[in-house]
């Protein structure tokens, strides 16, 4: 019975070091980290602010002031069969447009694909300015996970509103006509079967999130039909 | 043994990944570039370096019955501290390397290295063991990471060689992990015999 409380005893005092140990470098490395998580998602914001010139549709102080103040809870805003909408949602106001980015998720091949979006109100309606993928990390490396790439990416935007309105869709999906990727976003198609030829998968999960993303923006944030 | 055959034991006559084959689960899941191989040998080399000091000072005052938990206890502290430095301060490997770093705990290599080394030799001796075997590892993953992201994208270190002209994608693809593990494999063991004889024949 002595011989238990020893052993117990001595392997308490071990644990208690490490445990003090790690309060310690806890407490040095957190705020590094909260930066370190901090400067991340304002990157993924103001990469999806930018136009293609380099320049900014908000200016970055806002942008910075924005992410800084909205709270993130990363709760789910909006779910339907094909993905979600996670918080938080920034909304920035300039001259008579609004601006809107929103993170999206839907399944790809291995799991989650997350993107940012960027999308821009104006009188004409909710038009998709750019986006980011920021999670494919369950993509099969060389496949879907190519996705990663910004010129592919590319062609996923910009999609202007009554694009949008109908329904977003993979090239593969809708029979492949063989049209430039700048006419097919006209039509409302995502050409990517030449640039990433084997997986579909993990376009269409960016395409569900970006329908996603603006079916919320329409019925939750009183969009075009204002 | 002199301190400095301690020391380099580990990159060829008893490398860790080639020729004791520990430590499996990261040398095949993180070595699609040679950049996520380094990164992760360095970060296990930090652990195995530190938990075989701490255990080779605290080795007379363990009770050999619990032996197995403190040590689990000393790696895992150290595991969690790499973990909360790289995320600290390499946020982009961290993210890159993500569930395997927390994993280093149960590599085996660093286990395996405390209870057959650390925990009978000097410290002196356990750091230079640590320090040359988790090198020896961190040299392996470059290797194998390197080779497989110039066969599978054209790239070694994110530098261009032949980019896009000719690609693999299997190479970056688990079978490749493997093909290439036994490859080398293979070749650390030819070279191995190749020296034994020739110090036999002398």
């Amino acid at each position: 019975m002595k011989g238990f409380f020893k052993t117990g005893l001595i392997l308490m005092t071990y644990c208690a070091v490490a445990g003090l140990g790690l309060g310690l470098v806890y407490s040095i490395t957190k705020d590094r980290i909260t930066s370190a998580e901090f400067k991340n998602k304002t990157q993924a914001v103001e990469h999806v602010l930018k136009d293609e010139n380099g320049s900014y549709l908000v200016p970055i102080s806002e942008i910075e002031n924005t992410v800084f103040n909205t709270k993130s809870t990363d709760e789910i805003l909006y779910e339907t069969d094909k993905g979600k909408v996670l918080s938080p949602v920034y909304v920035f106001e300039v001259s008579n447009q609004k601006i809107y980015v929103v993170t999206g998720s839907s399944i790809g091949f291995g799991g989650p694909v997350v993107t940012v979006a960027s999308f821009v109100e104006d009188n004409k309606g909710i038009s998709l300015h750019s986006i980011k993928v920021i999670e494919y990390s369950q993509e099969t490396p060389g496949l879907g996970a190519k996705i990663a790439d910004s010129s592919i990416q590319k062609r996923f935007y910009p999609l202007d509103s009554t694009v949008l309105e109908n329904g977003v869709n993979v090239d593969k999906d809708v029979g492949s006509p063989d049209l430039p990727p700048d006419e097919a976003k006209k039509n409302g198609i995502v050409k990517v079967s030449d640039v990433m030829t084997g997986a579909t998968i993990t376009p269409r999960a960016v395409v569900n999130s970006i329908n996603t993303m603006y079916e919320y923006l329409v019925k939750r944030m009183g969009g075009s039909e204002q | 043994m002199s301190s400095l055959k301690e020391f380099s034991k580990g990159f060829f006559k008893e490398n860790p990944t080639y020729v004791q084959v520990l430590g499996m689960c990261p040398t095949l899941a993180v070595t699609t570039s040679a950049l996520n191989g380094l990164g992760m040998g360095l970060a296990t080399t930090a652990v195995l370096t530190m938990s075989n000091i701490v255990i080779s000072a605290i080795r007379k005052a363990v009770p050999k019955n619990i032996r197995i938990p403190i040590f689990i206890t000393v790696i895992a502290s150290f595991v969690t501290i790499v973990d909360m430095l790289m995320h600290a301060f390499t946020y982009d490997l961290w993210k890159t390397l993500g569930l395997f770093i927390p994993l280093i705990v149960v590599n085996c290599l660093i286990m395996g290295r405390a209870e057959a080394f650390a925990s009978r030799n000097s410290i002196g001796r356990s750091m230079l063991d640590g320090l040359g075997m988790g090198l020896g590892f961190t040299g392996s993953l470059v290797l194998l990471g390197s080779v497989r992201e110039l066969l599978g994208s054209g790239t070694v270190f994110g530098l261009e060689l032949w980019g896009k002209k000719f690609n693999i994608f299997l190479m970056i693809l688990p079978p490749g992990a493997y093909m290439t593990l036994g490859l080398l494999a293979a070749l650390f063991a030819y070279i191995g015999i190749t020296r034994k004889k020739r110090g036999g024949s002398k």
